[in-house]
């Protein structure tokens, strides 16, 4: 009996942990961003899903391939998310201690309006020849979004650690987060590596929306909801640590499927905020946190 | 200074007068004929004051950042189903809902009030995603057709019409800015500010941190509570997407920010500003909601005291210059 039901399981538990995967990379900008800056970025989940609404329409428009479309998605967005930290959230921060949180979430009023005024309420979808259907991975066979989106994970998490840890502006970044007095104090313009750290984050959250599209349909107000889950990604994972994300996303995949397959597809979304919020009011600190 | 005296005690007369004339104007306006469309603005506007003022309570007194209003609204709107599916009538269901509100408040406040900062912020945005999930499934009243993501009618309400609702949202905004008052000029209130500015400094002399708090979170939670179960009783169905939907915190922080948190006139002055945008451009769809979020961006940025708070530094500026010129 026990080989039956661990059969039945090796689905869910598959797909989990490849769900796990995107949802750590959405809330690797977060992540970042709140490393670096302590700032929570309430317009995260939509300036991603604003990444997806971009990607649909490239593919729309002329029929651009919505991977291929982020040669241009990730120098927009990168280019925004410094132009958004330089001008706007600088400022905010010199003003109150509410004034970053309600200044970001009016950029994701902005977005939110924009994308219903462009595309309209109704669900999208981004679709791509090769993410269609299933793909066998001997035990059972998963949607090749899923694995597609895991795959994308991995790349962005490699990419961006070995950026941290080799390149300057990555060096720099992680003192800022660590001690902005001290960097400074070594010479690191903090406000222009802020902005640059914002800007790596914007670039990560154009990735995570063009994946999230392929994976799931969207709609302007889909935000809110992944803003949610990627900080519940974080505080399970705990700050700075990638591999901490990483699980972090994987306990909520986990969480999301294996609620599905238990209870129905209804239950899953509920189970996923719930843990977040017990979580969040047990070790708001994070659980793999420092 | 005789002359003085008596200018502050007519000043105070008038202050007594203005509001009452002004809110027995209000109440006969469905009586002397005024068109449906003005009633409409102003019914949406009293909600959404009450809201505001509301939130303006929590945010701007008493640091609670609060990002979850829609639960509070979306649990009174789907009590307000349940009472008056059970045929009991409307009133009852306002009451009732306002009370779940509050208690629903009171349970969340034990976790959340544990999170500090963003935490909270973030901790009580997740609330209504719950909230909506849990309607997702569960049917408070059981049925085919209804329920889940069908939502359901608002029974009990067929005789009622425009005039109704409008009094209803009247009664509601006013409650809600003489709460204001009553909390404010409490040793609440004062408790309040304290906490504030720092809960550290509060606790340490005397002030019950949590208890204040709690009786903040909770008085709004009615309030709050009630006026979305008035708003339900307008709109006569309730589907778990829409009630849980993070309208109902753009608005009230939208109007807020805009007028000027941490006065009491802010919110009505944001108010104003959020319906007008809304009913002057709802032609246009999501267009007003895109103006007031480029507005409350470059509010925040140039004037983060809101538009009261601006005037009233401004006048202050102008008044001691004038006092200095003028005396002697």
């Amino acid at each position: 009996m026990s080989v039956e039901v661990l059969g039945d399981l090796f689905r869910p538990i598959i797909m989990g942990v490849l769900l796990g995967g995107l949802f750590a990379l959405i809330a690797l900008g977060l992540s970042m961003v709140f490393g670096v800056m302590k700032l929570i970025n309430v317009a995260h989940g939509d300036l991603m899903i604003f990444g997806a609404y971009f990607a649909y329409a490239l593919m729309t428009a002329w029929g651009i391939d919505p991977i291929l479309s982020l040669t241009m998605g990730i120098p927009l967005w990168f280019g925004l998310g410094f132009a958004i930290q330089k001008y706007i959230m600088s400022r905010a921060f010199g003003i109150s201690m509410e004034a970053p949180l309600i200044i970001a979430f009016g950029i994701s009023l902005i977005l939110q309006s924009l994308a219903q005024i462009i595309w309209s309420p109704y669900n999208r979808g981004l679709e791509a020849p090769y993410a269609l259907g299933y793909i066998s991975l001997g035990i059972t066979s998963v949607p090749r979004t899923y694995l597609l989106s895991f795959i994308a994970a991995l790349v962005v998490m490699l990419v961006l650690r070995e950026f941290l840890r080799r390149s300057y502006l990555g060096k720099a970044i992680i003192a800022a987060s660590q001690d902005r007095r001290g960097a400074e104090l070594v010479g690191i313009n903090t406000g222009r590596v802020y902005a640059f750290a914002f800007a790596i984050a914007m670039a990560t959250a154009a990735v995570a929306g063009v994946f999230f599209g392929l994976t799931f349909t969207f709609t302007p107000t889909s935000g809110v909801g992944y803003l949610v889950i990627a900080f519940g990604v974080i505080i399970i994972g705990g700050l700075g640590s990638m591999l901490g994300t990483f699980i972090g996303g994987i306990v909520l995949g986990l969480t999301q499927t294996l609620s599905g397959h238990f209870l129905g597809a209804a239950w899953q979304m509920l189970f996923v905020y719930l843990i977040v919020f017990v979580v969040l009011a047990v070790r708001p600190q994070g659980i793999f946190g420092r | 200074m005789d002359v003085e005296r008596n200018m502050k005690v007519s000043i105070n007369q008038s202050r007594l007068i203005l509001p009452v004339v002004l809110v027995v104007v209000l109440a006969v306006f469905p009586i002397i004929g005024t068109p449906p469309a003005w009633l409409l603005y102003l019914f949406h506007f009293f909600i959404y004051l009450a809201m505001a003022n509301m939130w303006n309570l929590l945010a701007g007194y008493s640091g609670l950042t609060f990002l979850g209003p829609a639960a509070l609204v979306g649990l009174a709107g789907y009590t307000l189903v349940i009472v008056t599916w059970n045929d009991l009538p409307f009133y009852l269901g306002i009451i009732v809902g306002g009370v779940v509100a509050a208690a629903f408040a009171a349970l969340i406040a034990i976790p959340t009030f544990r999170m500090r900062g963003i935490y909270f912020a973030i901790g009580t945005l997740v609330v209504p995603e719950v909230l909506r999930n849990v309607f997702y499934v569960w049917k408070p009243i059981p049925g085919d057709f209804i329920g889940g993501g069908a939502g359901y009618m608002i029974k009990g309400i067929e005789g009622l019409s425009l005039t109704e609702f409008y009094w209803l949202a009247l009664v509601t905004g006013i409650v809600s800015i003489l709460v204001m008052r009553l909390v404010l000029r409490s040793k609440l209130g004062l408790g309040l500010a304290a906490i504030r500015d720092s809960d550290r400094a509060a606790a340490s002399s005397g002030v019950d941190v949590f208890r204040s708090k709690l009786y903040a979170f909770v008085i709004a939670g009615f309030v709050m509570g009630a006026a979305g179960a008035i708003f339900y009783i307008y709109q006569g169905n309730i589907q778990p997407k829409e009630a849980f939907a993070i309208k109902w915190l753009m608005y009230p922080l939208v109007a807020t920010v805009i007028g000027g948190m941490r006065t009491e006139e802010g919110p009505i002055v944001g108010t104003t500003i959020v319906v007008f945008l809304y009913f002057l451009l709802s032609k246009y769809g999501q267009l007003s909601l895109l103006i007031q979020g480029v507005i409350l961006v470059i509010i925040m940025l140039l004037v983060p005291e809101g538009i009261v708070g601006f005037v009233r530094r401004k006048t202050k500026n102008y008044q001691s210059i004038l006092q200095l010129a003028t005396r002697r």
